[in-house]
This record gives C-alpha cells, structure tokens and sequence, in this order.
C-alpha cells in the first residue's frame, strides 16, 4: 500500500514538476495518434462507400422464352443453389416493359404500340459480399452458360473491372500508408519519450546510488508513460472528432451527395478503445526501452 | 573485523586501459582512510568498484563476509542500501526539496511516512538545515548542498560511507567543515572512506592514507598520531 502510494505520488509529482516535458510527451503522442486515428476513419468510410457501392453489382441471366412456370420456379432453384447467389428474382417481360417505360419517363410514348414481349424476360442475382468482383461474376455466369436457355448476360464487365482496380489501389494505398505512419508513430513517440528519460537521467543514476531496485525505478516511469500515452490518445480522439466534423461531415456534404455524407459515420467504439490502448502500450514501451538502457546498476 | 577486503584486484576497461592493477587493500570497520592520487591514478574507480557500479577484471572483494564481486541489480540495489555516498557534484535532485532529497533513500525502503518525516528532521538537524528543508538545492550554497548529501547518505545510518571528492567544489572553510562532519561521523561507528587530492584536506585531518599511481598502490600509511595539527611530515609510513 506504502509503495502503491508512492508510485501514484511519484507519476503524478513528476509530471506536474515537469510539465513541458510531460506536455511535450502527451502533444507528441496525441498529434501522431489523431493522424493515424484520422487515417483510420478516412478508410473506414471509404470502405463503408465501397461496400454499399458492390451491394448494387448484381448479374442478370436473359431467357430466350419464357418456360412454363413449373421449369420456371426449377431453374430459379437452381441458381439459388449456386453458392455465391444471394437472392434471385424473375423478372417477367411486362414488369421489364413497365421498367423501361418509367426509365423512358417523359419519353415513355416512345413505347406505345409496341407490346412486352419485345423484352426477354430474365433473373436478376444478388451475388455473396464476397463474389462481388469481375472475376467471382465470371465464374457465375461460367457455371450458369451450361443452361442452354439462358442466353444472355450483363453484369458490368467494364464497371467491375475500374472497381476491382480501385478496390486494389485502395487497399494498396491503406496498407503502404498504414504501415508508414504506425511506423513514423512509433518512431516519433519513443524518440521524445527517450528524450523526456535522458532528460532525467540524473534522477535515474541517483535513484541506483541510494539502493532503489531496477523495479521500483521503472515502476513511476512506466505509469507516467501510460498516463501520457492514455491522455495523449484521448487528445488525439478530441482531435480526430472535430477533422471528423468540419472536414468530412460538413466538408464533404458539398461534394457528395446528401445521402452519401449521412453515411459518413466516426470511429466505432472498438476502434476508439483500441487507439486509447495503442496510447497506453505506447506510453509504456516507449518508456521501457530508454529506461533499459538508462537504469544501470 | 575487516569492513573490505580486496584481493589482487585488477580493473582493465574495454578500451585495454588498466585502471587498477594488482590491488590488495583491507580496511577495518570503523576506519576512516583517504584514497589518494593525482587525476587517472584509479581513486575513483575503487570506489566505483566498492558500491558495484564497475566489476572488477579479476579479482575479489569481499564487505563484511560477503563477497560483492558478482551480484545481481537487485542485491547491488541492497548492498548500496548500507552505503553512504557523497561526491563532488553532491548529486541532489534539482527538482525536490532539500526534505525531499533527505528522505529519499527512507523512502526507496518503503520506511513509514512517520519515521521518515522524523528521521529527515533529525538529519537535517545534525548537518544544520532544519530551516532550509524547504528550499530547492539550486537556493543553497556549495557548502550547504554538500550537507543535505551528507545528510541523504547517512539517514540510512549505514555501515560505510565513500566520498569522492567531497571538497572539490568548495572553499577551504567549507571543505573543512564537511570534513570535521565526516570526522564525526567516523567517530559515531561509521567507516569512511574518501577519494581525494586535496592535500591541505589530509593535513587538516590526518588519517590513513592510501596513495595510487596508474592504478597500483604505492604506499599506505597512518599518521603517527591522530591530531589535528599534525602536519604530512610527520606521517608514518606503514605499507
């Protein structure tokens, strides 16, 4: 309890009786962890739009005639065997007329005199999260082309291929800087806390001249690591909440479309425990590994 | 009863420099001894070796009955706990209290707030600072500093005190005040040992003296009677 109390005092003393360092330390940590935090909710979002983008992919299989309804609803349960199918739905060829006369909208007199039947009746699939690409609506369309019925198909070969490049590019783009700026947090993060240590090494040599153990030097060290770091990740938290409010939310309202900016959303909450908890082993091994080399009987 | 023993000591640093060769030293406890030398004889690396900051090449050095030549951080973070330590630079931590420096060592042994509040005072009292427990070590002068050192390393009350140059900062007049405060330190039980080449020092306060030169021992004597008038002239070689 005695050594608790002293350890508490001890973190505590040191950062008010030091408080450019211990500003220094929590602005560092903050400002590096607000651009990683920032980072992530930039590819959080661009992967939310992504992924309501692919909801849309979708392959339509045209029938040359129209089946009896008994052939109809087997090979409807054909397709939804098939294990990157979704949904499938007829579409008869009055409901794909009377879709064609809406999209016509005020041209829609064009259609007059001319009967349904001018359009091939067809089944739209709603394909696995998984199968959404060019290559999983090739395969697809490769298992359905043995049905000699199904005679025709569309689904975005050219929009599939931009979208597969850019799905590609963005995760490229998210691993390279990812990796850069965990890597430039680390790097700047122990660097000050190290600074912050050898600017108190004297403390450190005198604390092993009156017979304090390697331990209990460390110990107050290492909690004030942890403090900075938990303070400083909910700094960068604060920090990332308000780009996220006047860059995306209210910035990008002007750009996108209405629906598209409420979709925007913040970090969730396991994203945001989890910067406080990089905050904190930051904090901590940033402070363990000068104080190896610094703590020397 | 021997408070150290060194047995054929020899200190060679990574560079190849010998700091210390062939050393054989025994100091009773209770002693008070001056390890001498010019600059590079090897006075502070003796020293360096007693308190477990260096190892020794070769060699064995044994406190007490304990052999110290190769423990651990932890045990060398017990054994220190016995020693009192005093240098140049008084080492005080800027950003503390004189109190709070005094008490630091009461505290890194987990000591009640109680006792480690009325031990400091006594301290404090002994070297003459009560009223300036207060104040940050930068508001004292030398002289003043080295004492609240003096008073870090002996509220411990430990067995063996090691001063590296304890006057080297500090005017005659101070110098001989800190000196007489070993003097009556060494006089309540305590064995002291001080590294230093200040001969007006040793004169003022003539007690054994051990001479180094490149790291060897070249003489070791005692004075032919402790007083302290007693000028170097009159010293007595033994060794």
């Amino acid at each position: 309890m005695k050594r608790l109390r002293y350890f508490i005092q001890r973190t505590v003393f040191n950062m008010i009786q030091s408080p450019l360092l211990s500003s220094a330390t929590i602005g560092t940590i903050g400002v590096a962890l607000m651009l990683l935090a920032f980072f992530t909710l930039i590819v959080l979002n661009v992967q939310n739009l992504t992924r309501q983008w692919s909801s849309e992919i979708q392959v339509t299989v045209y029938l040359e005639q129209v089946p009896s309804t008994t052939t109809l609803r087997q090979w409807q349960e054909q397709i939804e065997q098939q294990p990157s199918v979704v949904h499938v739905t007829y579409v008869s060829q009055a409901e794909a007329f009377e879709r064609f006369r809406k999209r016509l909208g005020r041209n829609d007199d064009l259609l007059d005199g001319l009967l349904p039947e001018i359009l091939p009746a067809s089944f739209e699939l709603v394909l696995t999260p998984e199968s959404r690409s060019e290559h999983g609506a090739e395969r697809l369309v490769q298992e359905l082309k043995k049905n000699p019925a199904f005679t025709g198909f569309r689904y975005g070969q050219d929009w599939l291929k931009r979208y597969d490049a850019f799905l590609f590019l963005l995760k490229l783009t998210g691993a390279l800087a990812g990796g850069f700026l965990i890597f430039a947090t680390l790097f700047i993060i122990s660097n000050t806390i190290k600074l912050t240590i050898y600017a108190r090494r004297d403390e450190l040599e005198i604390m092993t001249l009156i017979g304090a153990t390697p331990m209990f030097i460390k110990i107050p060290f290492l909690a004030e690591g942890a403090l900075q770091g938990i303070i400083g990740a909910l700094l960068a938290l604060g920090g990332c909440h308000v780009l996220y409010y006047f860059f995306l939310k209210r910035g990008l309202s002007a750009l996108l479309t209405t629906t598209a900016a409420g979709n925007i959303t913040f970090l969730p909450l396991s994203i945001q425990a989890g910067v406080i908890t990089l905050g904190f082993v930051l904090g901590i091994c940033g402070s363990a590994l000068p104080l190896r080399k610094f703590v020397r009987m | 009863m021997s408070m150290i023993q060194m047995c054929r000591i020899a200190k060679i640093y990574a560079n190849g420099v010998p700091a210390l060769y062939d050393i054989d030293l025994q100091i009773p406890a209770g002693e008070f001894a001056y390890i001498t030398g010019s600059s590079g004889a090897g006075k502070s690396t003796l020293l360096r070796l007693l308190y477990c900051a260096d190892r020794p090449t070769r060699g064995q050095i044994l406190m007490g009955k304990r052999n110290i030549t190769r423990l651990n951080a932890r045990k060398i973070a017990f054994l220190r706990r016995q020693i009192g330590f005093v240098f140049q630079d008084f080492k005080l931590l800027q950003n503390r209290t004189v109190m709070e420096n005094v008490a630091l060592p009461l505290q890194v042994q987990g000591a009640s707030i109680k006792e480690t509040r009325s031990r400091t005072f006594e301290m404090l009292q002994y070297v003459g600072l009560e009223y300036k427990m207060q104040r940050k070590p930068l508001e004292l002068s030398g002289g003043e500093q080295q004492r609240v050192a003096i008073a870090r390393a002996m509220i411990v009350r430990p067995k063996l005190l090691l001063a590296d140059e304890p006057t080297g900062n500090l005017d005659y007049s101070l110098a001989q005040e800190i000196m007489e405060m070993f003097s009556r330190i060494n006089q309540a039980g305590t064995t002291v040992l001080v590294a230093t080449h200040d001969t007006e020092i040793m004169r003022l306060l003539p007690r054994r003296t051990i001479a180094l030169e490149n790291g060897h021992i070249i003489s070791d004597t005692y004075p032919a009677a402790t007083c302290p008038e007693t000028d170097t002239d009159q010293l007595q070689e033994t060794a």
